[in-house]
């Protein structure tokens, strides 16, 4: 048997190659990160109005201004205005506001959602079916959410907590907007869409989850460091100065915009000034705690940090830490301009490798040092708060942010683009975990065995659910179609990285100099993408087809009866695709009409300065400056949950004839015979009760229960869902949005599949009336799916992925199946292979469901705790219950 | 292809990284030769259809499988709690072949476990498996034993190594030589269980004594097989881990010339098993093993020159 123990030990070599630490404990932040993120768990999400006060006040006077000016003195006044704040042991500096975990309103969008619920514009809000969404949507009521006023406190939106004594100037402030703000004017133009009482009527079922241009207008993009990183803040404003002079009084050829170039680089150069000014103002904190400080190390530490920002505020960066803290600021500014989830660093691991190169050559950097960085601008990116209604922050966000920073991925040459950075990066993820930013890796065939094991461990031991896991060449493909149209080559495409959850974003190189050596770094060049048509709930369609077009929830009418007697699944189909249709029709106008107005408006302008190619152009956002402009999308939630019901229908009602349409339609009614999910206040479909009497559904609920389901292999089921893909995806292309470019699908649920799951009655699958969707666009039903994960990934893979801007699957998995080295290395085994078969994405929550249970039941045990719902990584304990629920209820792999 | 083997088997696992190399496909083939009194797939002992009743998810108001049933093996308990308010005779349950009951039920509370396949059928399967297993993986085929279904066992390992596919199967050795021999031609690795040294305590704690498995082991040891033999140890507190077969486990193994031991301490994972077969289990109240015993053992065997592992300590 010499044989056996000699081949025992040959494989023992083979599994020691990779360099990569795989110890089993979970690792713990440096003290420094350590001290900065427990002082975030402690924080809550608190909100000022001094960005408001300024930016309205100046905004007032300047009537008559040309718009773009006139937003960016505005803008200026406010960033110059805003209150510094430092927090012992910071390293990286600037925040959106003045409060640890910080953020305001802004009413110039929209004013109405965040008044008191007796206030005449939240009423009206309520009334044009604007606010419905927030009536379905919960928080997690624990963390830092502050979901009720206590004390001085008042709570607003949902989640914010003010000073009592700051709510009156609040108020006036955003009653100064009303009839100005993107949604009044919108709402103003919108209504001259023909059919526009059906779009109030599908805000109001939850067929669709909010408006687009002024709720979120920016976002689910990636940001583009480059120009402040190559030129610094002085050398962008002679650029800007240079080009003023060169166009100004020149059309240049355009008779319509070419004018306007003028006015954009002015207005360029005006927030510029306040940015330089918002830094200045930092820097100054920074001298004044170092002059005042007893403690010499943070005193040093103080006259560092004010260096930096005194360098930066001017000059382009030349050491690490620099680029750094110039990338943060720069990434504040943006979101402070607008209103924005989803704001992606991209691929910053790049981006910041010419910098990190030099300083660890040069010996003025080591990788601790290095690491100790990256953990506290983790905790810097966790403290963002967006502030934005509930139905949005709560219902669609679960209150996050989507900073998702991408790794991997290829060079412009087509190689391996992961770097020792990017590993870096991975390590501070798994030491300081935390919800933001979240991360992604562009899997390619090409990165190196040692990266993607990294990666694997991260996805392992952070207990955080990232890394996300998408597809380079998917992503590429998606990429390609959709905007070679705008001049996209194979060469550029390779930029690309992840914006906000999971949307593909188109991106571009740009050549860093940096001591004599260029560097080509990958950066944004497109415009936000999950803009256009939010969340069209599948299932709720479907409803409404079985019903004619009656919302039997509220009573109202959603659509003209379809007329319809349903008696083929042809016909049936056919009614689907056209209220399908019909809901992304008018939704589409409208929403074009609001981003129309904000361009007008509310442009972005520090953000368009940004991007390439407006610098060049002249042009910002709103005039076509950017790269690439087709971003607009139709985001469906349900896809799984309506799969399963065609598959039902198909089955029991039109091939077996095992019951009438009559029989089905009574039994939806009356929910398979269940008491209704919000009086159990248990929205998974294990805790559901019967209510008395229900017994005569029982066949009834047993046939559809028992249907063919999704995520088994079964052509009965996985035929639907290629039907549907093939046919959906088409039809976005069919729509234009405001920029002139086809539209496309976007497929993931991140919140939604909560509260659109509360608004829909019980579905041909099985489902019960108000209990939550499955998660995602690729998940299966919870407890559906029950030939393992392969037969699951081949049913995901029946449709070409790479016709959708993403599709997603969150798989949960018994921590024993990762257990040990060689369950890393299965982990990752697991992943590439679901991705090979050209699938788009696979994430993983590694914690059992008992845990889960614990948690929900003794939420002051595990405020530490994240999970990855869908697309994003988030605290437990604020966490709405519906997802929760959601989450605990979904299919665990063990392998036993 | 009229003559397809078919084989009774109760379950089909994707995914499974315990048992074998890299990312596998477990086959669970029915029926066993031993009755081990721990045993963790109790619905694969008898190579037929098994009634499960999850109690769980019983409706109190139905009684449809009751009147369902022709044989009357079903009947009320009045006194029965919530959701255990039926009683089933097993007996007859055992020599069902149509199961009404479960056709009957609404609530999915009854449920077959074990069914037939045709050896095409379980390719196709595995053939789209494989393109997830990477290339260390593969298929092992488990049980109840599968070499209780030697012919199917022996042809599916032949197609499979047509296939170019890893092949493992996990024994007990309880089977006849011949055929644990032949199946070693189309085989990359063996799972082999060493419960007990002691032919008395064997019968105990599974119904026959070693003899037969010890004899099979040396005969896999000198057969020249050059796929990889794996012993494990299933750690069952009280019945095997005392120092007098642990040293006459370590003698045994050296006396074939065996150099690997894998340890697979007790789990109660399959307990809600016995009651869905309205078995008895007879280690309800057994807890596994800890963690100290486990490494202590493991040290023993390691002293001896064993390479002995654990859980996420194994090396593939």
């Amino acid at each position: 048997m010499d044989v056996l123990r000699s081949e025992s030990t040959a494989s023992d070599d083979r599994s020691t190659t990779p360099a990569v630490e795989l110890a089993e404990t979970r690792r713990r932040p440096g003290p420094r990160a350590k001290r900065l993120l427990d002082l975030y768990l402690a924080a809550y999400s608190s909100a000022t109005n001094e960005f408001p006060y300024w930016y309205t006040r100046r905004y007032m006077q300047l009537d008559g201004e040309i718009p773009v000016v006139r937003r960016a003195t505005a803008l200026k006044e406010a960033f110059s205005h805003l209150t510094p704040t430092i927090y012992p042991g910071e390293l990286i500096a600037m925040g959106k506001a003045h409060y640890y975990r910080g953020s305001f309103p802004m009413p110039w969008l929209s004013e109405a959602y965040y008044m008191a619920k007796e206030d005449e514009l939240y009423q009206a809000a309520l009334a044009k079916g604007a606010t419905s969404a927030d009536q379905v949507s919960r928080f997690g009521s624990g963390g830092g959410n502050v979901t009720a006023s206590f004390g001085k406190v008042v709570s607003i939106a949902g989640k914010f907590g003010i000073r009592q004594e700051e709510v009156p100037a609040l108020l006036a402030v955003a009653r100064s907007w009303r009839g100005k703000s993107v949604d009044d004017l919108g709402h103003r133009y919108e209504q001259m869409v023909p059919g526009y009482p059906r779009k109030e009527e599908i805000m109001r079922s939850i067929v669709c989850m909010f408006d687009s241009g002024f709720t979120l207008p920016q976002g689910r993009e990636v940001i583009n460091y480059y120009y402040p990183l190559q030129h610094g803040f002085d050398g962008l404003l002679a650029l800007l100065d240079e080009r003023r002079a060169e166009v100004a009084g020149r059309a240049d050829g355009d008779g319509l915009v070419g004018m306007n170039r003028l006015y954009f680089y002015q207005a360029a150069r005006l927030v510029l000034e306040g940015i330089q000014a918002w830094i200045t103002n930092y820097a100054g904190e920074a001298r004044r705690l170092e002059t005042r400080e007893a403690d010499p190390v943070l005193r040093q530490e103080y006259g560092e940090l004010a260096e930096c920002l005194e360098w930066i505020a001017h000059h382009p960066p030349r050491t690490f830490r620099q680029a750094m803290q110039l990338c943060w600021t720069a990434h504040v500014a943006v979101l402070n301009e607008d209103c924005i989830s989803g704001l992606s660093p991209g691929r910053l691991g790049q981006v910041l490798y010419p910098y990190y190169r030099q300083d660890i050559q040069a010996g003025e950097l080591t990788d601790p040092e290095a690491l100790e960085l990256l953990e506290v601008l983790r905790v810097k990116f966790t403290c963002l708060d967006c502030f934005a209604s509930m139905g949005v922050v709560g219902g669609v966000l679960s209150g996050n942010t989507f900073n998702n920073l991408s790794l991997g991925g290829l060079t412009p040459d087509g190689q391996p683009a992961s770097n020792e950075l990017e590993e870096l990066i991975l390590e501070a993820g798994i030491r300081c975990a935390s919800p933001q930013p979240t991360l992604s890796v562009l899997y390619d065939e090409k990165l190196p065995e040692q990266f993607l094991l990294k990666a694997t461990e991260c996805t392992k031991l952070a207990g955080t659910g990232y890394p996300a896991w998408v597809s380079n060449q998917t992503a590429m493909n998606f990429l390609l179609d959709q905007f070679g149209r705008e001049g996209m080559t194979p060469r550029e495409v390779r930029a690309w990285a992840i914006g906000g959850c999971l949307e593909t974003s188109p991106c571009s190189w740009m050549e860093l100099r940096l001591a004599d050596r260029s560097y080509p770094i990958p950066g944004g060049s497109g415009q936000p993408t999950s803009v256009g048509v939010h969340f069209v709930s599948l299932p709720k369609i479907l409803e409404l087809v079985l019903f004619d077009g009656l919302d039997r929830r509220t009573g109202r009418r959603v659509f003209e009866p379809h007329g319809q007697p349903l008696e083929s699944f042809e016909q049936l189909f056919e009614c689907l695709q056209r209220y399908f249709s019909q809901a992304v029709e008018v939704l589409t106008r409208t929403n074009n009409i609001q981003h129309d107005i904000w361009r007008k408006n509310n442009m972005a302008v520090f953000h368009s300065l940004l991007k390439p190619d407006c610098l060049d152009r002249g042009h910002h956002i709103g005039e076509l400056g950017y790269r690439y402009n087709g971003t607009f999308n139709i985001e469906t939630c349900g896809t799984i949950n309506l799969v399963n019901s065609l598959a039902a229908l198909h089955t029991r009602l039109y091939r077996e004839r095992a019951f009438d349409l009559e029989a089905l339609q009574e039994a939806i009614l009356h929910n398979f015979g269940y008491r209704p999910a919000d009086q159990l206040g248990s929205y998974s479909l294990a805790d559901q009760q019967k209510a008395e009497g229900g017994e005569r559904f029982d066949r009834i609920h047993h046939l559809c229960l028992t249907a063919p389901k999704y995520g088994n292999d079964d052509p009965q089921a996985d035929t639907m869902l290629a039907r549907w893909e093939d046919w959906f995806c088409a039809m976005c292309r069919t729509y234009e949005s405001l920029y002139g470019k086809p539209l496309y699908p976007c497929q993931i649920s991140v919140s939604t599949h909560g509260p659109m799951g509360a608004a829909t009655l019980a579905t041909p699958d099985g489902r019960l009336a108000g209990t939550t969707f499955a998660d995602a666009s690729m998940s299966a039903y919870p407890g559906t799916d029950r030939n393992g994960p392969y037969a699951l990934f081949t049913s995901a893979t029946c449709w070409d992925h790479s016709r959708s801007q993403n599709s997603q699957l969150n798989l949960k998995l018994h921590p024993s199946v990762v257990q040990g080295r060689t369950g890393t290395r299965k982990l990752l085994e697991l992943t590439r292979n679901y991705l090979r078969r050209g699938a788009f994405h696979i994430q993983y929550n590694i914690i059992s469901s008992q845990t889960l249970r614990d948690a929900q039941q003794h939420p002051e045990n595990y405020r530490g705790l994240m999970v990855r719902v869908a697309g994003f990584t988030q605290y437990w304990v604020e966490l709405g219950k519906p997802i929760q629920d959601e989450v605990i209820a979904r299919t665990e792999y063990e392998g036993v | 292809m009229s003559e397809q083997p078919t084989a009774w088997i109760f379950d089909i696992q994707g995914h499974a990284v315990h048992d074998g190399p890299g990312c596998r496909t477990l086959v669970f083939l029915s029926g066993c030769s031993l009755r081990c009194r721990w045993c963790a797939n109790p619905e694969g002992q008898l190579m037929r259809p098994r009634l499960m009743v999850a109690a769980n998810r019983c409706a109190d108001h139905c009684t449809r499988c009751l009147k369902a049933c022709p044989q009357g093996a079903i009947r009320l308990d009045p006194l029965g709690t919530p959701g255990k308010r039926l009683r089933f005779d097993r007996s007859l349950c055992d020599r069902c072949d149509d199961f009404p009951c479960v056709t009957a039920c609404y609530h999915q509370a009854l449920s077959i476990c074990g069914r037939q396949i045709r050896l095409d059928d379980l390719m196709r399967i595995l053939q789209r498996d494989r393109s997830f297993w990477g290339p260390e993986g593969g298929v092992t085929f488990t049980g109840g034993e599968p070499l209780v279904q030697a012919d199917f066992l022996i042809a599916a390992l032949r197609e499979c190594h047509r296939s170019w596919m890893h092949t493992a199967v996990e024994t007990c050795a309880q089977v006849p030589t011949a055929d644990l021999l032949s199946a070693l031609d189309s085989l990359d690795w063996l799972l082999v269980d060493l419960k007990q040294m002691d032919p008395a305590r064997h019968r105990q704690g599974t119904g026959v004594d070693n003899r037969l498995i010890l004899d099979n082991l040396r005969a896999v040891a000198s057969s020249g097989w050059s796929g990889r033999l794996v012993i494990r140890l299933p750690l069952i507190p009280g019945y095997n881990d005392d120092p007098v077969n642990l040293a006459a486990t370590l003698r045994f193994l050296e006396e074939i010339g065996a150099g690997e031991l894998e340890i697979l301490p007790l789990h109660r994972l399959g307990q809600s098993k016995y009651e869905q077969l309205g078995m008895a289990d007879p280690y309800v109240d057994q807890s596994p093993p800890s963690q100290e015993r486990v490494e202590e053992i493991r040290c023993f065997f390691a002293a001896g020159g064993i390479a002995c592992h654990c859980g996420g300590d194994r090396p593939w």
